[in-house]
C-alpha cells in the first residue's frame, strides 16, 4: 500500500439542529485513503447527521471538518456541487428517478457533470457490467428487485468514480441474501481503490467483515475500533 | 450547451406532467398577448388615421401686406426646400375671397378660426402647405414663420388633437388592463413552475446529491417557464395573422359611410410589430415567473 493519506478528518465536531437537539458532540476522527469503515450505532445516534454533514448538507456548529484537504465551513455555496462531485452517495430507500430506466438513472450522474455522449455511453455501460446489471439497462426500477435497484445506486454513485463512497444503511430495506450482496459490492469498490464509509444496523454484517467500526451514541463517539463488531 | 439540451428535454417533460397548470398559463398569456395585440392594433391603426387627417389639413401661410408677387414665388420655393414638404398650392386672394364667400352662405359664419383677423381682402392671398410626416409639423410651422415676408402661419389640427386624446385615452386604458394581465400571468406561470418543482423534488435532490450546479438544476424550469410563455405568446399571433385583414375587410365594407376616415395599417407591417412585441413579453412573463418560483423553491 502507498503511503497514508488522510482524506477525511473531523475536529471536536458538533452538530446542533435548530431545535436545540445535538446530534454530534465533539467527535474527533479520521479516515484514510483507501479505508472501509463501518458506522454504527442505535437509531438517533447521529449516524446520518454525520453522513449529511461529509455531505455538507448539514452544517458544523463547531469544531471543522476537512475532506480531501478542503475545509468544508469554508466551502461557498458555488462550490459545493464541485466538491459533492468528489463523493459518491448511496441510501437506504435507493432514490431512483422512477420514470428513467437504469442507464438513464445512471447517465444522470454523467450528464450532472457534463461528459460527452461516447464517453458516458462507455462508462455507464462498464458501470452497469461491475454491478452485474448489463443485461437490465432497459429497466424501469419498478421492474427490479430491491437488491438490483440498490445496484443501480451504487452504479450512479460510482460512475463519475468518486475517490469517496458513503453509505446511509444501504441494505436497511433488503433481505440478508441481497444485504450480502451489497456489502459484497461495496467492498469490491474498496478494493478498487475508493475509500468508503457505511453506516449500518446490520451486526452479523459488521461482525463477519472484520472492519474498522466506529461506535456513535447519542451523538458522542464512543468506540473506534480497527477491526470492531458491533453488539446492539 | 448539454446543459441547455437535457433542460429543454426536462423542461418540456415537465410542462406535459403539469399540463393542467400549463395549460392556465398558456391561456392567461394567450388572452393577455390577445388583448395586448388587440390594443396594439387599435392604437396603431387610430395613429394612422390621426397622421392622415393632419396631413389632409395642411398648414396655411399668409404674407405681409404689400408683399409683390415675385416675393411671394420666393417663398414658395424656400417653403418647398424642406424635405417634409409635400405639396405647395398657392391660393390667389381672389379665390379666397369666393371660398369664404361660399362657406359663409353654406354655414353661416364662424370662419374666424382658420383666417384669424384676416380679412378676406387684397392681402388674404396664401399658401396652402401640406407635409409629408405630420410629426415635424411644429418644426417646419416655426421655419416658416422665419421666412422673411411671412406674416402669419396658420395651422389647424382641433381633428387631429380630437383623436389624439382619444387615442392616449385608450392607451392608459390597455396599459393598465394588460399590466394586471401580465400580474396575473406572471402569477399563474411561477404556480405551474412550482407544482413542476414539487413533482420532481426527489429528482432536484438527487441531483443536488450528485453535485448538479444551481444552473443545471434550474435550467428545466426556467426553459419550462419560457416554453409556456412562447406557446402564450404564439396563440394569438395565430389568430390575430388569420383574422386582422378578415377584420379590416369587415369593417371597411360595413361602415363604408366613413371610408374617408377609415385608412389602416398593413397587416405587414403590423406584425412586423406585433410578432417580436408578443413574443418578447411572452418570453419575458415566462422568464419571470419561473425564476420568481425557481428562486422561492429551490433554496436549499
Ligand atoms: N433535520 C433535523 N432537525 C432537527 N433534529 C434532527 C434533524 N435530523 C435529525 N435530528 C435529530 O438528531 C438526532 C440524530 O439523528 P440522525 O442523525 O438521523 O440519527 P441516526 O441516523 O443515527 O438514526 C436525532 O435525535 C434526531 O431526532
Ligand atoms: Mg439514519
Amino acid at each position: 500500500m502507498s503511503k497514508q493519506e488522510t482524506l477525511i478528518r473531523l475536529q471536536d465536531v458538533t452538530v446542533r439542529y435548530s431545535k436545540g437537539t445535538e446530534a454530534l458532540r465533539e467527535v474527533s476522527l479520521s479516515v484514510e485513503k483507501g479505508e472501509f469503515v463501518f458506522v454504527v450505532g442505535c437509531s438517533g445516534s447521529g449516524k446520518s447527521t454525520f453522513i449529511k454533514t461529509l455531505l455538507g448538507e448539514v452544517p458544523v456548529s463547531s469544531g471543522n471538518i476537512i475532506v480531501s484537504q478542503k475545509r468544508l465551513d469554508k466551502l461557498k455555496r458555488k462550490e459545493l456541487p464541485y466538491y459533492r462531485r468528489t463523493l459518491g452517495v448511496v441510501f437506504q430507500e435507493f432514490r431512483l428517478l422512477e420514470d428513467r430506466n437504469v442507464y438513464e438513472n445512471v447517465a444522470l450522474a454523467q450528464r450532472v457533470i457534463g461528459v460527452e455522449n461516447e464517453r458516458m455511453k462507455r462508462n455507464v455501460s462498464i458501470m452497469l457490467e461491475m454491478v452485474g446489471l448489463a443485461q437490465k439497462s432497459k429497466a424501469y426500477p419498478k421492474e427490479l428487485s430491491g437488491g438490483e435497484q440498490q445496484r443501480v445506486a451504487i452504479a450512479r454513485a460510482m460512475v463519475n468514480r468518486p475517490g469517496i463512497l458513503l453509505a446511509d444503511e444501504p441494505t436497511g430495506n433488503l433481505d440478508p441474501e441481497n444485504s450480502w450482496e451489497i456489502m459484497g459490492l461495496l467492498d469490491e469498490m474498496n478494493k478498487l481503490g475508493t475509500t468508503v464509509v457505511v453506516v449500518t444496523h446490520n451486526n452479523e454484517i459488521v461482525n463477519r467483515m472484520q472492519k474498522r467500526v466506529i461506535t456513535l451514541n447519542n451523538g458522542n463517539l464512543i468506540k473506534d475500533e480497527a477491526q470492531g463488531g458491533y453488539v446492539q | 450547451m448539454k446543459t441547455f439540451q437535457y433542460g429543454l428535454k426536462q423542461g418540456i417533460k415537465s410542462i406535459w406532467q403539469n399540463r393542467l397548470f400549463s395549460l392556465a398559463a398558456i391561456g392567461t398569456i394567450a388572452i393577455c398577448l390577445f388583448l395586448l395585440g388587440l390594443f396594439y392594433a387599435i392604437i396603431s391603426n387610430f395613429e394612422h388615421m390621426v397622421y392622415n387627417a393632419e396631413s389632409s389639413v395642411g398648414v396655411t401661410v399668409f404674407f405681409d401686406a404689400g408683399i409683390s408677387q415675385e416675393q411671394i414665388d420666393q417663398i414658395g420655393r424656400e417653403i418647398r426646400a424642406y424635405k417634409t414638404v409635400d405639396k405647395v398650392t398657392y391660393v390667389s386672394a381672389e379665390e379666397a375671397w369666393k371660398k369664404f364667400q361660399k362657406e359663409m352662405n353654406a354655414e353661416g359664419g364662424e370662419l374666424e378660426d382658420t383666417f384669424g383677423e384676416e380679412n378676406p381682402l387684397k392681402d388674404s392671398a396664401s399658401y396652402e402647405v401640406y407635409l409629408t410626416d405630420v410629426s415635424n409639423q411644429e418644426n417646419i410651422v416655426r421655419a416658416i414663420q422665419d421666412i422673411d415676408g411671412v406674416r402669419k402661419v396658420n395651422s389647424s389640427n382641433t381633428v387631429a388633437d380630437g383623436l389624439s386624446s382619444f387615442n392616449a385615452l385608450i392607451a392608459y386604458i390597455s396599459a393598465t388592463i394588460i399590466l394586471l394581465l401580465i400580474l396575473v400571468s406572471v402569477f399563474l406561470i411561477s404556480s405551474a413552475v412550482a407544482a413542476g418543482i414539487r413533482v420532481r423534488k426527489d429528482e432536484i435532490s438527487i441531483m443536488q446529491y450528485i453535485g448538479a450546479t444551481e444552473t443545471f438544476v434550474k435550467m428545466p424550469f426556467i426553459i419550462e417557464g419560457i416554453f409556456i410563455g412562447m406557446i402564450g405568446a404564439v396563440v394569438p399571433l395565430v389568430v390575430f395573422w388569420f383574422v386582422y385583414e378578415k377584420l379590416i375587410d369587415f369593417i371597411l365594407t360595413h361602415f363604408s359611410a366613413l371610408s374617408q376616415w377609415l385608412t389602416f395599417v398593413g397587416a405587414s407591417e403590423e406584425f412586423r410589430v406585433l410578432i417580436p412585441m408578443s413574443l418578447l413579453v411572452g418570453v419575458g412573463i415566462g422568464f419571470a415567473g419561473s425564476a420568481m418560483s425557481v428562486r422561492k423553491h429551490l433554496v436549499r
